[in-house]
């Protein structure tokens, strides 16, 4: 009985139970691995690991994509800009038209005119000017964004405005006299209209604008600049006033002789051009992402021209002698920490003290410690660069 | 745990060699946990059958009884069989001759033969246990060797060397680690537990054997002195 119970176990069983045993830990490791979900946070770290391992070696690459990627904005704002221009040309052929028609108009009338109608003339400037210079001011903080476009453009519009300036230098001749008669008065008159209300003079502005055909002109002018507050319509403004400022150069430095008074008017276009700026800040939002990393090299290149500008506007201080029509190119040496290396007039004024004054501007200006933060590409390539020195800026 | 990591995916997407040692262990491990179910009811079985017949045994039974209970045909295990071997032998040997010496050293060879026999019984496969025990560690580091030398043949292919490259791999090739200790462990544990009850139990059959040796020899004296 005992031989047969022993005979009993076999093999059967305990196969069985075996396998049992290695099914239930087939299923208790398939159940644990579910409840084994802390470990993918370990792999996310390793994930986070590896996006730097990544930057720390596709530097080089993604430099030169950044390359691309603002070789094709910069294509894509040339054509945009040279579809601009066209119609700037255009819009400027227009202007220039009109205004002839109204230096013409304007001649005639202060020749005829006494100082009551002046002043309300100058009222009606002032207006004018309000508008364009809130414009002009746009355009100005419009420009800071787009320097890159604004560089080629400036090439383009040099070249034109050397032709035009030949053309215009007949005109101006004959305005200039005009002008320094009536900048006389002008000031004057300010005074007289200043203490006068702003309505009253805008009512005057509006009842001149009325009867000239010129004023058709500018109350669009101004309307536009009160409507369209958006960055788009100021862009096209502020690249209108750039054009006109080759093509217009007359009556730019008429406004700005008067700016330049108008302390208290200056103020009321300041907060518009605050106003503008917001909205422009929005639209430089809005740019940004379209425009996106790439553009950072080129719009710190940009920063770095214009803190360079502004630190030698400041620094710059004017002759007594000099006027609007003093323009010097100044070509300016960098070491890499941005001492400055040398400082040469490329372009001279004529005016011997006006192109002294540029220099010791610059030498006071510097060093420009800003080119050590620039990307080393644009570090490079701004080492050497030449600045355009017009009084007309720093008046503004 | 996304589905790349899963065991069964990795396992069926280890190369051949590691499938192999995978293979080869889960078989070992089968055979070791066979091994231990069998020994483990084996030797329960034995120690029961063992206390049953000791307390027979010594419950006063006449012997020539207790011998002649079961057919001697009928094969018997433990200490029984050894009791039984040496009864036989001692009623042979008591026909043939006079000499007590030459009875007792028959019977007593006639015990050792049993209790080797019991010894082999009790110790079947014991060694096989061992066997897993020391050498699927070894194996499953095999397989793990393999895989990691898989995994770095690999990475020499690939352009990154990221972790995410290389961790199927070493966790496909810790995995036959994983099983190699999976099996030795149980092995190990059982092999010390299954030996020691064992040796225990074969301590058991010795005592008996004396036991019943020195009963015999009580006996033989006793018939000497009645000779005399």
């Amino acid at each position: 009985m005992m031989a047969k119970e022993e005979r009993r176990v076999g093999y059967g069983l305990p196969t069985l139970l075996a396998i049992g045993v290695h099914v239930l830990v087939l299923l208790v490791t398939a159940l644990r691995w579910p409840d084994a979900d802390v470990e993918p946070s370990s792999s996310s770290v390793v994930q986070a690991t590896l996006v730097t391992t990544e930057t720390a070696t596709d530097q080089a690459q993604r430099a030169k994509e950044a390359q691309v990627r603002a070789a094709a904005n910069q294509q894509a704002e040339q054509a945009q800009a040279q579809e601009e221009q066209a119609q700037e040309q255009r819009q400027a052929e227009a202007q220039a038209a009109e205004e002839t028609a109204r230096q013409q108009a304007l001649a005639e009338e202060q020749a005829r005119r006494e100082a009551e109608q002046q002043a309300r003339e100058e009222a009606l400037k002032q207006a004018q000017a309000e508008a364009a210079r809130r414009a002009d001011e746009a355009a100005k903080q419009a420009q800071l964004r787009e320097q890159q476009a604004e560089q080629r453009r400036q090439e383009e519009a040099r070249q034109q405005a050397e032709r035009q300036r030949q053309e215009e230098a007949r005109r101006q001749a004959e305005a200039e006299a005009k002008r320094k008669a009536e900048a006389e008065a002008q000031r004057q008159a300010e005074e007289e209209a200043k203490r006068k209300a702003e309505a009253e003079a805008q009512r005057k502005a509006e009842e001149e604008a009325k009867r000239k055909a010129e004023v058709e002109a500018q109350r669009q002018a101004e309307e536009e600049a009160k409507r369209k507050a958006e960055a788009e319509a100021q862009r096209k403004a502020e690249e209108e006033a750039k054009r006109k400022a080759e093509a217009e150069a007359q009556r730019q430095a008429e406004e700005e002789a008067r700016r330049k008074a108008e302390a208290e008017a200056r103020r009321a276009a300041e907060a518009a051009r605050q106003a503008s700026a917001s909205s422009l800040d929005n639209l430089i939002a809005g740019e940004a992402e379209s425009i996106a990393n790439a553009k950072q090299a080129a719009q710190a290149a940009n920063g770095f021209i214009n803190l360079v500008r502004r630190a030698i506007e400041q620094a710059w201080i004017l002759p007594a002698s000099a006027t609007n029509q003093l323009r010097a190119v100044v070509r300016i040496q960098l070491l890499p920490t941005g001492e400055l290396v040398s400082a040469r007039i490329i372009e001279s004024s004529g005016d011997g003290v006006f192109d002294r004054s540029v220099l010791q501007a610059v030498e006071r200006a510097a060093p420009f410690r800003e080119i050590r933060e620039l990307p080393l590409a644009a570090q490079s390539q701004f080492r050497e660069f030449n600045l355009d020195f017009n009084p007309k800026d720093v008046r503004r | 745990m996304n589905d790349s990591m899963s065991i069964p995916h990795l396992i069926m997407n280890a190369s051949l060699v590691v499938q192999l040692v995978m293979l080869l262990l889960l078989a070992g491990s089968i055979a070791s946990w066979v091994v231990i179910f069998q020994r483990s009811i084996v030797l329960r079985r034995a120690k029961k059958a063992h206390r049953a017949f000791e307390d027979k045994f010594w419950s006063g039974v006449d012997l020539n009884e207790l011998y002649r209970e079961k057919p001697p045909e009928q094969e018997v295990v433990g200490a029984e069989h050894i009791f039984r071997s040496g009864f036989r032998e001692f009623n042979r040997l008591m026909t043939k001759t006079r000499n007590s010496q030459a009875i007792l050293d028959g019977v007593q060879r006639a015990m050792r033969v049993a209790w080797s026999r019991e010894e082999e019984r009790l110790n079947l496969h014991l060694i096989f246990l061992a066997t897993v025990a020391s050498a699927s560690p070894y194996i499953g580091l095999f397989g793990t060797v393999w895989g990691i030398m898989g995994s770095f043949q690999s990475l020499s292919m690939a352009q990154q060397a990221t972790l995410s490259t290389v961790a199927p791999w070493i966790a496909e090739a810790l995995i036959a680690t994983a099983m190699g200790l999976f099996a030795a462990i149980p092995a190990v544990i059982f092999y010390n537990r299954l030996s020691a009850s064992s040796n225990r139990l074969l301590g058991q059959y010795e005592d008996f054997a004396e036991e019943f040796h020195s009963i015999l020899h009580r006996n033989l004296q006793g018939r000497e002195r009645e000779a005399a």
